[in-house]
C-alpha cells in the first residue's frame, strides 16, 4: 500500500523531471550512434583502379577480351565475400589516376597490357615464350598499397588459373575463428553500450533518493510511517524501468544501425534488471554522500568515469584476474558491478552463449548489488532518514 | 479562567538542547492539556523552532524528557502532524496528489485520503489550486498547503511553527479561524513571534526568551498580572540619561512606567483621563514629545514588562 504510493509518485516525479529523463535515456543511443559512426568511418577501405588496355583476340572467328573479363572476375570475387574491403573502379586515363593515387583517394593501380588476351590464348595453347605483363602502380610505404597489390595479384592468379585451366601447385584452406569471423567491430562494442545505458541510471537514481534531502520532504518522511525499506523499493522499483527502457532503447538503436541480436531476450532482461538494480543500490551509496542534485551531477562523474572506462562499457578493457575463483577470474574492476554484466551480456550476446554459462557473473552482479545496497542504506538512513 | 481538571497529553522536564556553548533550549518545562491551544511565543532565536523539533523526533535532545503518556514512537508518529516553521512540500506534485499521497503513507485508505483531501483543500482556500503542482503556488498558498499537509491524517496533535509566517492579511484570517475551529477536536501547540496571533487564539501561552519559559499562563491572566486597563505609549526626542532617568523616578511615584529606549511606556486603568497630565509633566522637564499612543493592553506589553525590551520580528 504504502509501497504502491511511493512507486505512483516516484513515477510521476521521474516523468515531471523530463530533461533528466532525456538526459539518461538519450545517452546508449547517442554513444551507440557515435560509436557506429566511428566505425564506419575507420573501416579498412581499399580501392583499386584497373585500365584495361586489352585489344582483345579473335579466337576461331569469336572476339574475346581477357581483360575485361577479369574485371568482371574481380568484382565478382570481392561481391562473394561479404567483408572485403576492396573497391574496384575501372579508369582510363593514367595521368588521373597516378593523381589520385598521391592524394591516397586510390590505393593501388593495376594496367592491363594491350596484348593480354593474346598472351592468355597462346599460354592456353601451349606456345608461351614471354608472359604478359601485368603493371602495379602505388605508394610502397603504404599498407593499404600492399594490401590492395596482394589482392589484385592473387585474384589474377586465380584469373589465370581459371582461365588457362592450369594446376594448382599448393593448396591454401582459410578457416575463420569461430562465429567472431561474422562479427563486426561495432557488434563487439554493443553489449558495453548497453551496459553503459544502465549505468547512466546513476544520475535519475541518485537524485531521486536525494531530491527528497534537498527538497527536505525527507522529514515529512521520517516523520511518517513509512520505512525506509519501503522508500528505498519503491524508487527502485521506477528505476529499474528507467533502466529497462533505457537498454531497450539502445539495443533498439544498434539493432536499425546493423546489430544483430543473439541470445535469449529473457536471459538478456535478467542481466538488464540485476544490473539496474545494482547501479540503483551504487546511487543510493552516492545519495548518502551528497546533499543536492548539483552535488550528485559533481560528484557523480567520478564513479561514472570509473565505471565508463574500466568496466568496458565505453570500450573494451581487459586485465590479468589477480586470482581465479572457481575458474572464474578475480579482478579489481570486477568491483565494479558492470564488469560481470558486460561479461555477461558478450558472452551471450556476441559468443551465443547459454543462461548455464554466465552463472558466475550472475552471482558476482547479485553479491556486488547486496554489498552496495547494504552499504546504501546504511549510510543513508543514518545520514538522512534517523528519527531521534 | 479555571480548567476543570485536564488531561495532560505531553509532558515535557527539563528539556535542553545545545548546539556547541549555546544553550538554544535551557532547560525547559511545561505540559501541554488535550484540546487546548497552547502558544509558545518569543523572538527569533528564543528557541522555539528547536523545541518543537525535539517534541517531533527531528532533533535529540541534549537533555530532559517528552513525555506522550508513554505511547510508542510509532503511534505518536501518527498522532503528531507537523507543520514546519519552512514550507516543505514536493514541487513536482500537485496540491491535491501530495495530501493523498502523504495520507497513504500514514496507513490511511486512499479513499478517505483523497476525501480528506478535498476537505482540506476547501476549509484552507485552495480548491482551484488542487491540480497546480506545488512549485507553482504563491508563498501564502503553500503555507496554507505545509498546514493541510500537517492535518492529511488527522492526527491528535497538530503542532505549528509559526503558522502565520508569510500570510497575506486575508489569508491569515481564514487560517486563524481554521486553527480555531480545529481546537475543539484536536490539541494544538503553535508557536509565534507575533503577540497579536497568540493572543487572539491560544489557550496558554508560554513566553520563550534565551531558550527559557519565562512565564506561562492565560493571555487573559497575563495581560491581567503585567497591569490592567490601557497603555500609553509617549515617545520623546533622546536627552541625556540622567535627565530621562530624573524624570523616570518623577513619573514612578504616580504611574507604571517602563522605559525602553526613546518609548516610555505607561499602564493605568482609564489612562484617558490622564493623558494631558502625563504629557505636561514630561514638557516640564524639557523632553519634546515625538509621538503619543493609547492602546490596551497587549501580550507585547507582557513580554517587554518580563525582558525590559521589546520583540522585533
Ligand atoms: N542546527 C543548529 N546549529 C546551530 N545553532 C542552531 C541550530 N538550530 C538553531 N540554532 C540556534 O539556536 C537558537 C534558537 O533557534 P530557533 O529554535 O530556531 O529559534 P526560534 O524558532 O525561536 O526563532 C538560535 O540562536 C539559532 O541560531
Ligand atoms: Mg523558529
Amino acid at each position: 500500500m504504502k509501497l504502491l504510493s511511493i512507486i505512483i509518485k516516484s513515477l510521476k516525479e521521474q516523468w515531471r523531471s523530463f530533461w533528466i529523463l532525456i538526459l539518461t535515456l538519450s545517452m546508449g543511443p547517442f554513444f551507440i550512434f557515435v560509436y557506429y559512426l566511428i566505425i564506419e568511418t575507420s573501416k579498412p577501405h581499399y580501392d583499386v583502379a584497373i585500365i584495361n588496355n586489352d585489344k582483345g583476340y579473335i579466337l576461331r572467328s569469336e572476339p574475346l577480351n581477357k581483360g575485361e573479363e577479369f574485371i568482371l572476375f574481380f568484382t565478382g570475387s570481392v561481391k562473394d565475400s561479404v567483408n572485403m574491403p576492396f573497391f574496384i573502379k575501372k579508369a582510363h586515363d593514367k595521368t588521373d589516376v597516378l593523381q589520385s593515387l598521391k592524394n591516397k583517394k586510390t590505393d593501388a593501380l593495376v594496367i592491363i597490357p594491350e596484348d593480354f588476351s593474346e598472351h592468355l590464348v597462346k599460354q592456353q595453347d601451349g606456345d608461351s615464350t614471354t608472359p604478359a605483363e601485368i603493371q602495379f602502380y602505388g605508394d610502397l610505404t603504404n599498407v593499404n598499397y600492399l594490401l590492395s597489390a596482394l589482392w589484385a595479384n592473387e585474384t589474377m592468379n586465380s584469373f589465370i588459373k581459371v582461365s588457362t585451366g592450369s594446376e594448382d601447385l599448393i593448396k591454401i584452406s582459410e578457416t575463420g575463428i569461430g562465429t567472431s569471423s561474422n562479427i563486426s567491430d561495432f557488434d563487439m562494442i554493443v553489449p558495453g553500450l548497453l551496459i553503459l545505458s544502465v549505468i547512466m541510471l546513476m544520475f535519475t537514481a541518485t537524485i531521486a533518493f536525494i531530491s527528497e534531502v534537498e527538497n527536505k520532504t525527507i522529514i515529512r518522511l521520517k516523520l511518517s510511517r513509512i520505512s525506509t525499506f519501503e522508500f528505498i523499493t519503491g524508487i527502485t522499483a521506477v528505476q529499474i524501468i528507467v533502466g529497462i527502457i533505457s537498454i531497450l532503447l539502445t539495443l533498439l538503436t544498434a539493432v536499425i544501425l546493423g546489430f544483430e541480436f543473439h541470445g535469449s531476450a529473457a536471459v538478456f532482461i535478467l542481466i538488464a534488471i540485476l544490473t539496474s538494480i545494482s547501479m540503483i543500490a551504487f546511487s543510493l551509496i552516492i545519495a548518502a554522500l551528497t546533499k543536492t542534485a548539483n552535488e550528485v551531477l559533481i560528484v557523480g562523474n567520478f564513479p561514472l568515469f570509473l565505471f565508463m572506462f574500466f568496466t568496458g562499457a565505453a570500450f573494451p578493457f581487459r586485465s590479468e584476474g589477480l586470482f581465479s575463483l572457481f575458474g572464474y577470474p578475480v579482478t579489481l574492476q570486477g568491483l565494479m558491478s558492470p564488469t560481470h554484466a558486460i561479461s555477461a551480456l558478450n558472452k551471450i550476446m556476441i559468443m551465443q552463449m547459454k543462461l548455464g554459462d554466465i552463472i558466475p557473473e550472475i552471482i558476482a552482479l547479485i553479491i556486488l548489488t547486496v554489498i552496495y545496497f547494504l552499504t546504501g542504506i546504511i549510510l543513508y538512513r543514518k545520514r538522512h532518514m534517523t528519527l531521534k | 479562567m479555571s480548567v476543570p481538571t485536564p488531561e495532560t497529553i505531553i509532558k515535557i522536564t527539563g528539556l535542553k538542547k545545545s548546539f556547541k556553548d549555546l544553550a538554544a533550549v535551557d532547560n525547559i518545562s511545561f505540559e501541554v492539556c488535550k484540546g487546548e491551544i497552547f502558544g509558545l511565543l518569543g523572538p527569533n532565536g528564543a528557541g522555539k523552532t528547536t523545541t518543537i523539533n525535539m517534541i517531533c523526533g527531528l532533533l535529540p535532545a541534549s537533555d530532559g524528557k517528552i513525555d506522550f503518556q508513554s505511547r510508542e514512537l510509532k503511534e505518536i508518529k501518527s498522532l503528531i502532524g507537523y507543520c514546519p516553521q519552512e514550507n516543505i512540500y514536493f514541487p513536482k506534485l500537485t496540491c491535491f496528489e501530495q495530501l493523498v499521497f502523504m495520507g497513504n503513507l500514514y496507513d490511511i485508505p486512499s479513499d478517505r485520503c483523497r476525501e480528506r483531501a478535498m476537505g482540506l483543500l476547501e476549509m484552507l482556500g485552495l480548491i482551484n489550486k488542487s491540480k497546480v503542482c506545488a512549485k507553482n503556488l504563491s508563498g501564502g498558498m503553500k503555507r496554507r498547503l505545509n498546514i493541510a499537509l500537517a492535518l492529511i491524517h488527522d492526527p491528535g496533535i497538530l503542532i505549528l511553527d509559526e503558522p502565520e509566517a508569510g500570510l497575506d492579511p486575508q489569508s491569515r484570517v481564514l487560517v486563524r479561524n481554521f486553527i480555531k475551529s480545529l481546537s475543539k477536536e484536536k490539541t494544538i501547540i503553535l508557536t509565534s513571534h507575533n503577540m497579536d496571533e497568540v493572543d487572539r487564539l491560544a489557550d496558554r501561552v508560554a513566553i520563550m526568551d534565551y531558550g527559557k519559559i519565562m512565564l506561562i499562563d492565560t493571555p487573559y491572566n497575563l495581560k491581567n498580572s503585567i497591569g490592567e486597563g490601557d497603555v500609553l505609549e509617549i515617545e520623546i526626542i533622546e536627552e541625556s540619561a540622567d535627565k530621562t532617568a530624573a524624570l523616570i523616578s518623577v513619573l514612578k511615584h504616580e504611574y507604571n512606567i517602563i522605559q525602553s529606549g526613546n518609548l516610555l511606556i505607561i499602564k493605568a486603568i482609564h489612562l484617558i483621563d490622564k493623558i494631558h497630565g502625563i504629557t505636561s509633566s514630561i514638557k516640564e522637564a524639557g523632553f519634546t514629545i515625538k509621538e503619543t499612543k493609547l492602546r490596551e493592553n497587549t501580550l507585547e506589553d507582557v513580554f517587554i514588562h518580563l525582558t525590559g525590551r521589546m520583540l522585533r520580528q
